[in-house]
């Protein structure tokens, strides 16, 4: 295998990549533009949730437990759609409604209150936290009533570690990374060896003394550097915008993030090797690497809900373990110890796709 | 007056010709009939069970100092209905810690071993939770459990004494069993709608543009808006086809209820299908290369499906991205679908998004015919 071959080959690849100037700026653009959107728009718990009140007893304290509600800035007051306290869940205005009955001042003083409130639970995620939000707002104002002893018994101290404030971002934008450096450079990659093949350049590489492992290295080293140019723009942007910092020694997140673009390029070249044109490698990376990536990688949701047929599936999806790697480095902070097997498990999958692709394209070479 | 032509021309043989070609060609192409079938059914359903916020079955390591029967009593409340799950006992506090910063468990409970003299005595006792945050949603979720078992079985355990005096009672209207796949699977359709209705009519259109039989196209006797109509056609036709398989799925997988009138349903569906084509052919316009529209669609197709609400809610992105989302075609068909599958509202409280979603159509539609001619001339 010629060193010298392989680079001259990545060398030539980057050339032509720079001279496709909308390429290029894809290449960068698109990237951010994800880190952007999914860093901004994706937020699970809901803060400023609307809510009606449909409040029967209007008595001094019915609205002082109202008021109680509204300190939290957990709810934002909506006034109710119509006269029956689901209109406003119907037009979706309010996220749930407060009902409180005639006869509340006079229940709670007979140490039998109770109000009703009804959830939206179209969003289940949220249907959750509101019922959540309006118990503990409910207990803690009972607390409060003169001749209520506090209870007594157990109680928790809750702490919560590595994100003490539940900064969201925290969570999500590290996930950004598994999906944005997973889809791209496997986009580029497969675009850059369908490319050659339907254009019929790919036969010459038969004619020269290139081997087929050579070209594919050669290709893959010049995607390899872009997406690295790619990776350290997003990741220099997050630094900037969502206040990310590292919580352990950088060494982990390095290494993991060179070898998870390798599988990336990896991944592209063998789509791009399989697929018979460009539009099928293309939406095939697209597709399905952007499916899987996003969808099977614990990015949004916890894995351990993922069901069993997709469950393992997710077992092999490389951005799975890659996730493991940059949460802990941006959050957890705890180092080699306990995300040491990713990128050995990346490696790996990265050598397998890498393997695959050489042999179809092997193949190719005997059939024409 | 162009329109008039095309109405009148709508019925006479050449049209209908055109479309039985263009028809044809998209049925003989075995990868456009794969993209029409394939990519939607999986989509549907690794969105439909992929996603679910449910949070149950937490790994909860556990240091019993006190090792008593009442600490044995609060353990068994705490695990009783699953959502915590005692996966590990250490011996001691700094191993429990461990094991939560390392990320083998979700939370670490201590009970100390003062605890039964505490609570024997009528002060509270205290017990340590730590929560590991790196999963914000869920951790929030995890507290908000704990404290309501930690309350629920304080006022058990003195339940003559200390009831609290009001009570809140909670129902979920629409979804009462908080089914996560009611919630997805309604804006998943859009989703397919929107990734597949782009990506065939901008493929169809480049196609021809590629291989330069546009060219050809342009020497019949037929004018550019009756060539592009005819390309409409069949592509609507047959993506109401795929309306209709992810509805079967939806009904039959994921057993949604479709409360609304499906007839409704069916056609405001038909409505997004041509926001989704008219983005497909001014994608096609937009580029000149099949890699180019692949690209082009990534772009557009990424803030179209986020900003939609149909995997993160809207109220809780920023107020910028909030407004901008109205002018997303699929937030209104997302909040369409979701109020007629599992709301069942009247048509009227859905008129702001019918109008937004007929806007959308005829700005895409008249934009990318116009950007299409003008290419042709």
């Amino acid at each position: 295998m010629g060193l010298k071959r392989i680079l001259s080959q990545a060398k030539k690849e980057l050339a032509q990549f720079s001279r496709d100037r909308l390429t290029v700026a894809l290449a960068l653009v698109l990237p951010l533009g994800m880190l952007l959107i999914y860093g901004y728009a994706i937020r699970l718990e809901t803060k400023n949730i609307p809510l009606s009140i449909q409040d029967f007893d209007n008595s001094p304290l019915s609205r002082s437990y109202v008021e109680r509600l509204f300190a939290t800035n957990q709810f934002i007051p909506t006034p109710l759609a119509g006269t029956s306290p689901l209109s406003s869940l119907d037009q979706g205005t309010a996220k749930a409604t407060i009902v409180i009955p005639p006869t509340f001042a006079e229940d709670v003083a007979a140490g039998n209150g109770k109000v009703q409130a009804l959830i939206d639970g179209t969003d289940v995620n949220n249907a959750r936290v509101i019922q959540n939000s309006v118990r503990a707002v409910t207990n803690f104002f009972s607390q409060t009533l003169p001749n209520v002893q506090p209870p007594e018994g157990i109680r928790a101290r809750v702490r919560i570690w590595f994100n003490p404030g539940r900064e969201e971002a925290l969570y999500i934008v590290p996930g950004i990374f598994g999906v944005v450096f997973w889809v791209f450079p496997s986009m580029l990659a497969a675009i850059a060896v369908v490319r050659e093949k339907e254009q019929g350049t790919a036969i010459q590489v038969y004619a020269s003394d290139l081997s087929a492992t050579e070209w594919l290295l050669g290709k893959g080293l010049a995607y390899w550097l872009v997406a690295i140019a790619e990776a350290l723009v997003v990741m220099g942007v997050s630094f900037l915008l969502f206040h990310l910092r590292l919580q352990t020694n950088p060494i982990p997140l390095l290494v993991g993030t060179a070898i998870y673009l390798a599988a990336a390029v990896s991944f592209g070249l063998f789509i791009g090797a399989r697929g018979g044109n460009q539009n099928a490698a293309v939406q095939g990376t697209a597709i399905l690497g952007f499916l899987t990536s996003f969808l099977l990688s614990g990015f949004i949701y916890r894995l351990e809900n993922i069901p069993f047929p997709l469950s393992l599936i997710s077992n092999i999806i490389p951005a799975r373990y890659y996730i493991l790697l940059t949460r802990d480095a941006f959050v957890r902070g705890s180092g080699w110890r306990s995300i040491w097997y990713v990128p050995i498990v990346v490696g790996i999958m990265g050598l397998i796709l890498f393997r695959a692709a050489t042999k179809s394209m092997k193949k190719m070479q005997l059939s024409e | 007056m162009i329109k008039n032509n095309l109405l009148q021309r709508f019925f006479d043989g050449r049209f209908w010709a055109l479309v039985l070609k263009e028809i044809q060609q998209i049925l003989k192409s075995r990868q456009s009939v794969f993209l029409l079938i394939f990519p939607p059914t999986i989509q549907l359903l690794v969105f439909g069970l992929a996603l679910s916020p449910n949070v149950d079955h937490l790994s909860l390591g556990l240091v019993d100092y006190a090792n008593s029967a009442q600490s044995r009593e609060f353990v068994s409340a705490l695990i009783e209905n699953d959502i915590f799950q005692i996966t590990a006992a250490p011996t001691n506090e700094t191993q429990l810690q461990q094991k939560v910063r390392n990320g083998q468990l979700t939370a670490g409970l201590i009970i100390p071993p003062n605890f039964d003299r505490d609570l024997n005595q009528g002060s509270s006792a205290e017990v340590q939770v730590f929560i590991d945050g790196v999963d914000a949603n869920t951790a929030g979720i995890a507290n908000g459990y704990l404290n309501q078992i930690v309350n629920h079985y304080n006022q058990q355990k003195n339940a003559v004494f200390n009831t609290l005096p009001i009570e809140s009672q909670s129902r979920f209207l629409y979804n009462p069993g908080l089914t996560s796949s009611w919630f997805f699977v309604p804006g998943v359709i859009g989703v397919v709608l929107t990734l597949t209705g782009s990506l065939i009519s901008s493929i169809t259109v480049i196609r021809e543009k590629d291989v330069g039989t546009l060219e050809q196209l342009l020497m019949t006797p037929a004018s550019s808006g009756e060539i592009l109509l005819a390309k409409i056609v069949p592509l609507f036709i047959l993506l109401m086809g795929d309306v209709l398989i992810a509805s079967a799925m939806g009904r039959f997988i994921f057993h949604l209820p479709f409360r609304g009138n499906f007839l409704i349903f069916y056609l405001l569906s038909g409505l997004y299908v041509f926001v989704s084509i008219g983005l497909g052919i001014l994608l096609a316009t937009l580029s000149r290369t099949q890699q180019q529209v692949v690209l082009t669609s990534f772009f557009f197709n990424a803030p179209i499906i986020q900003l939609s609400g149909a995997i993160a809610p809207i109220e809780s992105m920023p107020k910028f991205f909030q407004i901008l989302s109205w002018f997303d075609p699929l937030r209104h068909y997302v909040a369409i679908a979701r109020s007629l599958v599992l709301k069942g509202v009247a048509l009227e409280a859905l008129f702001p998004n019918i109008i937004a979603l007929c806007l959308c159509a005829a700005f895409l539609l008249t934009v990318s015919i116009r950007r299409f001619r003008s290419q042709l001339n």
